[in-house]
């Protein structure tokens, strides 16, 4: 049978298909997301009702909940008292996620501004292999062992924090950086070549956007790992901010507060490695396509 | 595509923003509505316009009262006055190293390292307040109730912090009962809040501690065996001090008279009006305010007039720092001990005395 649709006609329908069957596959995912969820919390809610853990170890869900509305509102000091406090040392925990959240970014902005171009430097010319064994050095310190020394060169403040957040997430960079320069196909570099353009073209407009997958899979990399030194970070003076108060808290022996903490720095490491998903699809939408 | 990028592009700005935006203020700044507006007691002094950094802990005294009524803010209203809390006596001799703060509260224990070598070559600060001694506060809780008397430890694992006063305490303790910590118990180092864990555990069987893990020890079942106050009788007391960088106090006294007139005022809540005292105590410890007040009895406290006295700060104290140099030489926590006059030399009694007046 002859169609009389156009080319152009039938290209558009059987992309949107393809759309309509991805969006039914994502919607059967969401029961199982949710029944896996719902499940997970009855047994925590089963566990800590059974008193099979201890209280002080693992507190039941309704005291988790507790401790993050009270850490989010002003509430009295206790149940004889008038005095009303604000939220945790002061502060509402969206506050101090908040405070976190503005540290992570300085230091992952850092990380991208100076570990991208260290990464081209050192993936084109003999830096490379003078600086890779001391890159490789920074990837492996763990970051509560080197923040006493931070805090003694960089003081108390926010900046020895920002540093912390830098030097864990600037290797993963450089590296994804060195890598993805490594892998770019050296037939594109020389058609480019051959076709008139200049060494500085060809860096811009096809070295760069070649390496970009890979750059941006180093940055998902080095913001989750910096995320989770986020708590190291802010050992000392470290409020406001979510790590401080985590670990504060557990000082305190306030186990509830400690996982609604815990949740939380979770559920924006989620958020934020979602983010940066988004961020690379409309960045590199020729990826896997080309 | 074009639904994308300016996704995308509000995405981005929105981090930008973030960053930018510095929306989480100082909490100075920030109180809640009910926090009391406090004037201050005596006329305040206009002319001091001092920047002080003070470091603090989480202690129940009249330094965590000051800080919550806002006493020294409320006093000197010119003066710009930034609180840092610190874990630990430690952490605040790292701060004044790293020139991070001005004045710090910390433990007798650590202002006796700070005054002897090697840490006296990189600090140089001088004991001006006593806030409190140190009693029933840190005490020894044992697992087993049918131990009555330290010699029936041997053997056992206790667990402190070290470098605190508990550990210089339980360290004395052991010698006076004829133990050699080395040989006959294991004291080992933890941190208060891994205790619980380790007692549930068997991995340890005594604890000497401080709320609210004490506490939570004694609530387990365990048994108070022997306290700070009893080492303080036998001869080796601890303190919780004030301390002040000696550069900083030499150039602002003034600043110090009114900080010492803060401090006795709320030395004078904690003793008259304990609810009030226990009410701002608890608000900066994050604890329940009975929790508070009964915390209070496991302290002494002293008013500027008995600590100018030549029973603290105006002799003796300096004396317990020399005898507590001396017994941090032998567990290796020092390098070298000056004489009497070095650690003399370390305590002030003038901002007391001052505000005694």
């Amino acid at each position: 049978m002859a169609t009389t649709t156009s080319p152009r006609a039938q290209a558009v329908r059987a992309r949107a298909v393809r759309a309509d069957a991805v969006r039914r596959q994502r919607l059967r995912r969401v029961p199982l997301h949710v029944g896996t969820f719902l499940v997970l919390l009855a047994t925590w809610w089963l566990l800590t009702s059974l008193e099979v853990v201890r209280p002080l170890y693992l507190p039941g869900p309704g005291a988790v909940w507790d401790a993050f509305v009270r850490a989010n509102t002003d509430h009295p000091l206790s149940s004889t008292s008038d005095r009303i406090v604000r939220g945790e040392q002061n502060y509402y925990l969206w506050e101090h996620l908040l405070a976190s959240l503005q540290r992570i970014l300085l230091g992952v902005g850092a990380a991208i501004a100076i570990g991208i171009p260290l990464g081209l430097l050192m993936a084109t010319t003999w830096l490379g292999t003078v600086l890779e064994p001391y890159l490789s050095f920074v990837r492996s310190l763990p970051p509560l062992a080197y923040i006493g020394l931070l805090i003694v060169w960089f003081g108390i403040g926010d900046t020895s924090k920002i540093w912390l957040l830098f030097l864990a997430a600037f290797p993963p960079i450089t590296m994804a950086t060195i890598s993805g320069i490594r892998g770019v196909r050296e037939d594109m570099v020389n058609a480019v070549l051959t076709l008139g353009a200049s060494r500085r073209q060809a860096l811009t407009s096809v070295m760069l956007p070649a390496t970009l997958p890979e750059i941006l899979t180093g940055i998902r990399v080095a913001t989750g790992f910096a995320w989770t030194t986020v708590v190291a970070a802010e050992i000392a003076n470290g409020i406001p901010g979510i790590g401080g108060l985590a670990y504060l808290s557990g000082e305190k022996l306030n186990s509830a507060l400690v996982i609604a903490c815990i949740l939380v720095i979770g559920l924006a490491a989620i958020a934020l490695d979602l983010g940066l998903k988004y961020l690379e699809k409309v960045l590199v939408p020729w990826r896997g396509k080309a | 595509m074009s639904r994308k990028t300016t996704g995308a592009a509000l995405l981005a700005s929105a981090a930008l923003a973030l960053t930018l935006s510095g929306c989480v203020a100082d909490a100075e700044d920030r109180k809640a509505e009910s926090a009391p507006e406090t004037d201050c007691p005596w006329t305040p002094d206009e002319s001091i316009t001092t920047t002080a950094r003070i470091a603090w802990q989480a202690i129940p005294n009249g330094d965590a009262v000051v800080k919550d009524l806002g006493l020294l803010e409320a006093c000197m209203p010119k003066a710009k006055i930034t609180w840092v809390q610190a874990a630990s006596g430690g952490d605040v001799i790292t701060y004044y190293g790293a020139d991070e703060v001005d004045l710090g509260l910390m433990g007798s224990a650590p202002a006796a390292r700070s005054a002897s070598e090697p840490v006296v070559r990189d600090v140089d600060i001088a004991t001006i307040w006593i806030h409190d001694v140190i009693g029933d506060a840190e005490s020894l809780i044992v697992k087993d109730a049918g131990v009555t008397d330290l010699a029936q430890l041997k053997g056992a694992t206790i667990a402190t912090p070290f470098s605190s006063t508990a550990h210089y305490s339980l360290l004395q303790a052991l010698a006076e009962a004829g133990l050699d910590p080395a040989e006959d118990v294991t004291v080992i180092n933890l941190d208060p809040e891994k205790m619980p864990a380790a007692w549930q555990g068997g991995e340890i069987d005594a604890a000497w501690v401080w709320d609210p893990v004490q506490s939570q020890l004694l609530e387990e079942g365990g048994a108070r065996l022997i306290s700070s106050s009893d080492t303080a009788a036998a001869g080796r007391p601890t303190f919780d001090v004030g301390t002040v960088d000696r550069t900083f106090a030499a150039e602002n006294e003034d600043f110090l008279t009114q900080w010492a007139k803060a401090q006795d005022h709320a030395v004078q809540l904690i003793q008259d009006d304990p609810a009030t005292a226990a009410e701002s105590v608890a608000v900066v410890l994050g604890i329940d305010p009975g929790a508070a007040k009964a915390q209070f009895a496991g302290l002494e406290f002293h008013r500027a007039s008995e600590q100018a006295g030549a029973d603290y700060l105006g002799g003796k104290f300096a004396e317990d720092l020399l005898t507590t140099a001396n017994f941090l030489l032998e567990q290796g926590e020092v390098d070298a001990v000056g004489d009497a006059a070095v650690y003399a030399e370390h305590v002030d009694a003038g901002p007391a005395s001052r505000a005694a007046e």
